[in-house]
């Protein structure tokens, strides 16, 4: 298995703020599958670069408010 | 489930079935005559045909099932997930043929040298579907 780095995100509750934007929807938005989200979302993933500032830009928000690196 | 997972179990299925196929046809031509059955064209073309008709007939049926997901290309998930899949299945290739040739210095027998490197072929391919399989449901 691939080792996980300590980074934590906040996608679901900024979903939620979106007024319940569906994983399906801000998938769309950034350009991968609704797969892809929740597996962002659980911490099985680390977006590449490009995909969390798209993330971060589909809530209008800094890419410090979606994702931080917890040590 | 992701389209390319469904697409992964379908190809498992396919090569499971066509593997059985091929050496069951193998282990009875085998015991009828005695000794170890030389490859025969018309079982491998058959193992292609079964090959061929359970993957389009199972894509078909998934693409049916999802069809906005069938028609998109690979996000970076996916793809990271296929290259590691594909590596690793590399390396199981790669011990197959070794052992096969490993095997073919001291037997000397061509057909065993045929069949290693081409259960080799089948197990690796086996082994990308089955590694995507545990890559889509595990962290990559």
């Amino acid at each position: 298995m691939a080792h996980r780095p300590p980074i934590s995100n906040h996608v679901r509750e900024l979903r939620d703020q979106h007024g319940s934007m569906t994983q399906a929807q801000l998938g769309d938005a950034i350009g991968v599958t609704r797969q892809t989200i929740i597996a962002i979302e659980q911490g099985r993933y680390s977006p590449s670069l490009e995909s969390a500032f798209r993330i971060a830009k589909a809530f209008g928000v800094g890419i410090e408010e979606v994702f931080s690196w917890d040590e | 489930m992701p389209f390319q997972e469904k697409s992964a179990w379908v190809m498992s299925v396919s090569l499971i079935l066509g593997g059985a196929y091929y050496f069951g046809i193998v282990k009875t031509i085998t015991a009828e005559i005695g000794q170890l059955a030389p490859p025969i064209l018309p079982t491998v073309v058959l193992y292609t045909i079964i090959l061929v008709v359970i993957s389009v007939v199972g894509h078909i049926a998934i693409s049916i099932l999802t069809p906005r997901e069938a028609d998109a290309p690979l996000d970076e998930r996916e793809k990271a997930i296929f290259q590691r899949a594909s590596h690793l299945s590399g390396y199981l290739l790669g011990a197959g043929v070794l052992l096969s040739l490993g095997v073919y210095l001291f037997s000397y027998s061509g057909d065993a040298l045929f069949y290693g490197v081409f259960a080799s072929l089948m197990i690796s391919q086996l082994a990308e579907y089955v590694f995507r399989i545990l890559f889509y449901r595990v962290s990559v």
